[in-house]
């Protein structure tokens, strides 16, 4: 990290008593840990794999059944590769549930699914996130849009409208920041200080 | 959900306990905390595509936490807030390294950085706002006192944080940010008591930069004659280049940020004042400015926009120091004046007797007077006080034209 450029809060912080004496050294900054906190949040939500498999194959006859099987089992493979090879089958689950949540209403993986997935998991082999696009596309295609959409409204709590009731939503703020407001530009030859020096 | 029209402190809760069991707690109560695991903020260390990328994900991690922490029931808010340690954590961390107007090194420009910077900066702002709210609505309220034991005992607010948060914020956001730090003034007056603790310390970086300049006179140092082979004391033009600029940014942080929060927040000018605040700032002015300013002119620069930087925030701090002391008299002597309250004389004379002690600072009286001339105030507290002494006042005003002449300065018209 770039050094602290100087500032007063940084000396109050540092010599007066009244701000908690904090030890930096406990700061930690690990995004893998933040994930992996992510993840497991993820999988405490609503949407569950088990949820997905139901709601798939349900009402289907049995070829169909089958098809979507072999579906749902190449999106698992696809989580897999996207979550690393070290995790459960639990963790693998539940990253397939974020899968199809992710790419349930998308036909190709754009900047906002890859940062999702990055974000959740890391980095990841792109080819893993399309093939898991794909599966996801074919999963639902026969299922009807509305259906879909309506599951994972009802199942998922990243989709509940909690956002429009959040403290400050109708708060205007304002960007501005603080500047330079210099009284004089530089003189080339001023000595003001220089005559008041002078005075005996 | 916790019952309503009782304070939040007073509620309790009834919830299904890990082994479903239910039970009765507190509403605020560490077991109600979730585990988040917010993340300190910190600016990219430059600008390689690798470090932009790691900041944007470390800033949008921020940004969704803060935004689901806004979307909380008040119950949970505060007990997010009170009980989570990480979150308390990132805040401070936004407000110690979020980039400020005026410091050198901006982000990476990029729209993502931008977006995402502006974003966090909102956020930030609100959940601050949401701390400083004791009443958020009819239903969601704390009881005002045990609001100011939660905010101080907990260290949500503290003088440094709320430096920060003027000078990070109130450019655009004054009234917001006024009516949130009148808020937590009134509802925990021990901040008034931590504030006259800070004010010496705020004095000694303009010592601390005195020194550094080779400025300071004090006590036995002063008075001892220095040994012939002694090493000759650092100046302002022999320090290192990095010295100098280390000092002049540490001055353009130090007087914005008291300026920030002296504007927003008048009714601390008297804590600054009682603690004699403004003739320390005048002296400083008058010693330390000539000589920082020279450096700036005389000495050679490698680089010639960095020399110009320099003396453009030179001058940004000496408006901002002559803001201050406009400040600082215009709320302790010239607003209850106008204000026609008891004691008018006292303060008149006060005032008078402030800018009498400005006069021997000749190069802060002509810049003083230069922003706000002294005349107009003069001439205000005549109409206020008909019996203001006129020998005095013309003494004044003979002084403060001495000055202009002294330094060979010409008012401007």
């Amino acid at each position: 990290m770039a050094p602290l450029p100087p500032r007063l809060t940084g000396f109050l912080r540092s010599f007066s008593s009244v701000s908690k004496k904090e030890d930096l050294t406990e700061q930690f900054y690990d995004l893998k840990a933040k994930r992996l906190q992510r993840q497991k949040l993820f999988a405490k939500e609503g949407l569950t794999w088990q949820k997905i498999v139901h709601f798939c194959t349900e009402h289907q006859d049995k070829a169909e059944q089958q098809v979507v099987n072999q579906e749902l089992k190449s999106l698992l493979l696809s989580a897999k590769q996207i979550v690393g090879t070290e995790h459960g089958q639990e963790a693998v689950e539940s990253a397939a549930a974020f899968l199809f949540e992710t790419f349930y209403n998308k036909d190709h993986v754009g900047a906002e699914e890859t940062r999702a997935i990055k974000q959740m998991f890391g980095p990841f082999p792109s080819s893993a996130a399309e093939s898991s696009c794909s599966c996801v596309a074919r999963l639902v295609a026969p299922l009807g849009d509305s259906r879909v959409e309506n599951f994972i409204k009802t199942q998922s709590s990243r989709h509940n409208p909690q956002q429009c009731s959040a403290f400050g939503r109708n708060i205007v703020f304002s960007y501005d920041c603080y500047t330079l407001e210099p009284l004089e530009s530089m003189p080339f030859s001023g000595t003001h200080d220089e005559n008041s020096r002078i005075d005996f | 959900m916790a019952c309503a029209r009782v304070p939040l402190d007073e509620q309790q809760v009834t919830e299904r306990g890990a082994q479903g069991k239910e039970r009765t707690l507190p509403a605020l109560h560490p077991d109600r905390k979730e585990e988040r695991c917010f993340v300190p903020y910190r600016p990219p260390a430059g600008g390689s595509p690798a470090e932009v990328e790691e900041f944007l994900e470390l800033a949008r991690f921020i940004v969704e936490e803060l935004e689901w922490l806004l979307a909380l029931p008040h119950d949970r808010f505060w007990c997010q807030v009170v009980f989570d340690e990480s979150l308390q954590r990132c805040l401070d961390s936004y407000l110690r390294h979020a980039p400020r107007g005026l410091d050198l090194a901006a982000l990476p420009a990029s729209p993502a950085v931008a977006d995402v910077q502006r974003a966090l900066h909102r956020a930030v702002f609100l959940t601050f706002l949401r701390m400083a709210t004791h009443k958020e609505s009819k239903e969601n309220f704390f009881t005002p006192a045990v609001f100011g034991e939660i905010i101080y005992d907990n260290f949500l607010f503290d003088i440094p944080k709320l430096l920060d948060l003027c000078v990070l914020f109130g450019k655009g956001n004054n009234q917001l940010l006024h009516k949130m730090i009148e808020n937590i003034f009134t509802q925990q007056p021990a901040y008034f008591s931590d504030l006259n603790e800070t004010i010496p310390t705020v004095l000694q970086v303009f010592d601390a930069i005195l020194e550094k300049c080779g400025l300071l006179c004090e006590g036995a140092a002063a008075t001892e004659p220095m040994k012939l082979n002694a090493h000759k004391q650092a100046s302002a033009m022999t320090m290192s280049q990095q010295e100098l600029v280390d000092i002049i940014l540490y001055l353009c942080d130090s007087t914005t940020t008291v300026h920030a929060f002296l504007d927003i927040f008048p009714a601390a000018c008297s804590s600054f004042q009682s603690l004699g605040f403004l003739s320390r700032l005048t002296s400083f002015y008058e010693a330390a400015v000539p000589e920082l300013q020279k450096a700036v002119r005389k000495r050679n620069f490698d680089d010639e926009s960095l020399q110009e930087d320099l003396w453009k925030r030179l001058s940004h701090c000496c408006r901002k120091m002559v803001e201050t002391a406009h400040l600082l008299l215009h709320h302790t002597c010239l607003q209850p004046i106008l204000d026609s309250e008891e004691n008018s004389q006292t303060f008149a004379d006060e005032l008078l007797q402030h800018f009498t002690s400005f006069l021997p600072e000749k190069r802060f009286v002509v810049d003083y007077d230069e922003q706000f001339p002294i005349a107009d105030d003069i001439s205000l507290l005549q109409q206020a006080l008909p019996l203001v002494d006129e020998t005095r006042t013309s003494y004044l005003l003979q002084g403060v034209e001495g000055a202009w002449d002294s330094l060979g300065r010409q008012k401007p018209q």
